[in-house]
Formats: structure tokens, sequence, C-alpha cells
């Protein structure tokens, strides 16, 4: 179980409890928060569950894989370093208290 | 026109409350078969939100009918309680069956089987193919661009989609035709007869070619599929069987349609085919603007439980259809639905569907299209429906026209 906080674009902030082993965009679909669209429900197809990992998290989360950078490509927004798929992060204890921010749009 | 007094009401579950029973004919009645995209996109205005639809064809099943994007997505999105499992309205033998994979099946495992694809379909991988496509596409305009005149679904919406599916999987160009008489006898026929004979054609080449690529290996889907080992292991016989008749099921008749579709539109749009012409940057949000007026599919699911959405107490077991034409009309989502509006605020169309199950080819589907347009407009940037043409469309799962002959 782990608290991750998604902060909106407009910088309205929920923090909520992701369950160990859920995706971080699972966690966004969970808890109605706005802002995430994965229209491929998760399958790293699609890019619209784009986030930026916060600078302090970053390293701990880890750089995306080489296909998830491929798609980051197509990402709406512009990317950044801390720029995730946040359907490719899985939530584990080591991620409590994650804050990832949200893109203005997904698409 | 209300059909109502031919359904027999008492095979109407106890459940469904009278009101709510709309039998609207989708995919086979007279005022859909008229103008389906009308009729679907009406659909918002004329019927409840949510409501049950008794099939008209003994064969196909009731079902709740879903016609808002929002609860659209939302179906889509939980398959915990909307199953695909069965979903495909494709008769198979009890003692013989097998799922059509990855569809009808669900997370997790189904996650097992797409991950082997993926990668072939993502955007960048698909990009590889659009030479080839550019190729195919100007050989079948130069067959007929001297006589001033085709057939478009059957002289190039038929034969591109189907020589770029052969490509991917890793079939011979040689075999063209004969996949294009058993995607016609499978899924056009209107008659039993010719339907199972095609698909046992199509069943008995696909275990040649599954051997044969067991054997063989090469760079193409069949046979990455049948040398996948995701967890380790090997899929069954039957996995790959029913993986790969899917892949015919869906890639081929989807694409003829809605280029087909496109065609018609841009025959008859000629001020807005030279905005085409004229803006080649735009092109990505066009096709996207096109797919989302011309959607051609349905999702089909299942109740795993009960469950009530907008007041509409559904139970389990109870079939349900996403209209996807219809939400893509939604004018909750999109201003002015029907205006074809090349400059909208882009968001996600629903006409590969979406969640876990989004089509898979829907990258590949864009790129062709992209290119079709391209080439076509370059090489014919004049023509229009011959003259006296009156439009038919086919009954069935995927909405297209039967016809749309052109000239120049």
């Amino acid at each position: 179980m782990a608290f991750v906080t998604y902060v909106e674009h407009d910088g309205t902030e929920h923090k909520v409890e992701v369950p160990a082993g859920d995706t971080v965009m699972q966690g966004a679909f969970n808890n109605m928060i706005e802002g995430i669209v994965a229209e491929c429900g998760g399958g790293g197809a699609c890019a619209t569950c784009h986030c930026y990992v916060a600078d302090e998290w970053i390293d701990k989360v880890g750089p995306p894989s080489e296909p998830e950078q491929q798609m980051l490509e197509f990402a709406s927004d512009e990317t950044r370093s801390g720029s995730r798929l946040s359907c490719q992060i899985t939530v584990s204890d080591e991620l409590n208290g994650l804050v990832v921010l949200l893109p203005e749009s997904q698409f | 026109m209300t059909a109502t007094a031919t359904i027999d009401t008492s095979r109407i579950a106890e459940h469904v409350p009278a009101d709510l029973v709309h039998p609207i004919g989708l995919t086979e009645g007279p005022e859909f078969l008229a103008a389906p995209h009308k009729f679907m996109a009406d659909l918002l205005k004329t019927h409840p939100r949510i409501f049950y639809s008794p099939s008209l064809d003994p064969r196909m099943k009731d079902a709740w009918t879903v016609t808002h994007y929002e609860d659209v997505y939302f179906v889509l999105r939980h398959p915990e309680i909307f199953t695909t499992r069965g979903a495909v309205q494709f008769p198979r033998e009890p003692d013989n069956y097998f799922d059509f994979i990855p569809l009808e099946i669900d997370p997790p495992l189904h996650h097992k089987y797409r991950g082997i694809l993926n990668p072939m379909f993502s955007p960048k991988a698909v990009a590889e193919l659009e030479d080839n496509i550019r190729q195919r596409a100007n050989d079948l305009i130069d067959t007929f661009i001297y006589q001033g005149e085709c057939e478009f679904t059957a002289d190039f919406g038929r034969p591109l989609p189907v020589s770029i599916f052969l490509e991917l999987m890793g079939l011979p160009q040689e075999m063209r035709d004969t996949f294009v008489s058993w995607a016609v006898g499978l899924l056009h026929s209107q008659s039993r007869e010719i339907a199972a004979q095609s698909m046992q054609d199509i069943a008995a080449y696909l275990h040649k070619v599954i051997k044969e690529k067991t054997q063989n290996p090469d760079d193409g889907v069949i046979s990455t599929i049948v040398h996948a080992k995701p967890n380790g292991e090997p899929l069954t016989d039957k996995e790959i069987f029913g993986f790969v008749f899917f892949l015919f099921i869906g890639g081929l008749d989807t694409v003829f349609a809605t280029l087909n579709h496109i065609f018609l539109w841009l025959a008859e749009n000629p001020e807005r085919r030279q905005e085409i012409i004229d803006t080649p940057d735009n092109l990505s949000n066009v096709v996207e603007e096109l797919l989302r007026v011309y959607s051609v599919t349905f999702s089909g699911r299942t109740l795993t439980q009960d469950y009530e959405m907008h007041g509409v107490k559904m139970k389990k077991g109870d079939h349900l259809v996403c209209v996807l034409p219809a939400a893509n009309y939604d004018p909750n989502v999109f201003e002015n639905p029907t205006e074809v509006n090349f400059h909208r605020p882009r968001k996600p169309i629903l006409a590969f569907a979406g969640g876990v199950h989004s089509c898979m080819g829907a990258h590949l589907a864009r790129l062709e299209i992209k290119v079709c347009i391209t080439e076509f407009l370059r090489r014919i940037p004049n023509f229009q429906l011959k003259e006296s043409t009156k439009i038919e469309y086919w009954p069935g799962g995927v909405v297209g026209p039967k016809a749309v002959p052109l000239t120049w």
C-alpha cells in the first residue's frame, strides 16, 4: 500500500491510497482523478496516461523502458525528464509518498 | 416505424421495464440500413439514455443498448462488470469450442496474449509499413486510373487492407483474391451455408499455415504468435488458432468499411477534398475526424453481476451493446457532432473502442487511411459518385456501403 499524490495541471492535489501491485494509472482511475485518459486501458499502446514524476522521485521510480520511451514520443504535451506512462509504474511500499504531476491534456 | 408487433415480448426477461423496450433493429432494420450513421446519431436524442433492444433477427442477442460517450467509456473500462467472454457473434461448435483471442479473454489473463503483439502494432512498428502501404495503394490505383471509373469497394477498399494484412501476417500476396472471397463469404454472403463453407476453408488454410510457421519461423505476426512463450510456456494449438482467426475477422472488414465510407464522403464533398489537399499538415486530424463520423462497429458485453447504471437495473447474464458510432456523435463531447470539422479540439474517439480491448490495429488503420487518402487525392483529385447511384448498406456487425461507383 502506498500514498500517491496526483497534482492536476491547475494545481489541485489528490492524495490517495493505491494498493501495492496496482499501477499509478489504476490509482487515478479508481479514485476518479481527472487528467489521465488511458485510451488503451493500460497496455502501453497509446500515450494518454502520461504523467510527470516529481523531481525528487525520478530516481526511485526509474526511467521509462525502451518501448515506453517510444510511446512517450506520441504524448500530446511536452515530455521532460520524469515523463512516464503511468500505466507502466507499479506501486510498491517503496513508492509510498510518490508525487506525480498531470499534463494539461492527454490529447 | 415500430417492430414491437413482430417481437415475441414474452421472451423478454421480467426485470426489463416495458418502457425501456425499444427494438431499434441495430445493424439489420430498414431505418438503420437507410442511413446508418444518422440513425445511430439520432438515438442519443430519440431514445432513453440506456434502453433494451430485442433483436429482430433471432440469431442475434437482445441487448441493453448504450449510446452515450461517458457510459460507453465506463463499460469499456470495467471488464470485471462487463465481460467479453463469448462476445464475438460467431457460431462455434460446442465440442470444439475456442475463444477468439485476445478479445474474449478477460484481464488479468488478457494481458498474456495482448502483450505478444503490442510491440508489432505500436505506432513506431506500424510506421515501417508506410512505404509498403503507399506502394500497394498506387499499384491498385494503376489498375483503374485510366479507365476514368472504378467500383471503389471492389477495386480498392477490399484489396488494399487485405494486402497489408497478408504482408503483416507473413502470408503470400498470391493469396489475396482467395482471402477476399473468403472474407466476403464469411461476412457478407447472407447465406449460412456459404459462411460455414468459408469458415471451414479459412480454418483449413490457417491450420496449414500454423504448421508451416512452426517449422519455418519468420518476422510476421502468425509466426510471432506461434513461437510466443508468454510466461515461459508456448500457446496451445487452440489458442494459436483462436488468435490468428480473430485477427482475420477483426482486421479486414473494418478497414474496408471505413475506407468505403470515407471515399463516398470525399466523392460527394469536392470543396472538402480541396481543403484536405491544401492542408497536408492537418492530415492526422482529418483522419481522426473521419474516423469519428464513420466508425463502423460495436462492442458487445455480458454482465458478470447485477449492476445499475443511471437508474437502469441490469442483471447478471444480460447482454449489452455499446453503439460506438453513436457515442462518437455525443454532443456533450463533440460540439455540433454531425459537422465534419477538421479543427476540433482533440478528444479520444471511440472508433477503436477503448480500455484493455481497444483495437490493437488502431495505429495501423490510421496509417492505412492516411496513406490511401493522400495517394488517391494526389493522383485522382477530382472524382464523383456515378450518376443515379443509390447507396445501400450491408446489414451486420460492420457498417458499410455495398458499392461506391466513382467516375472522373
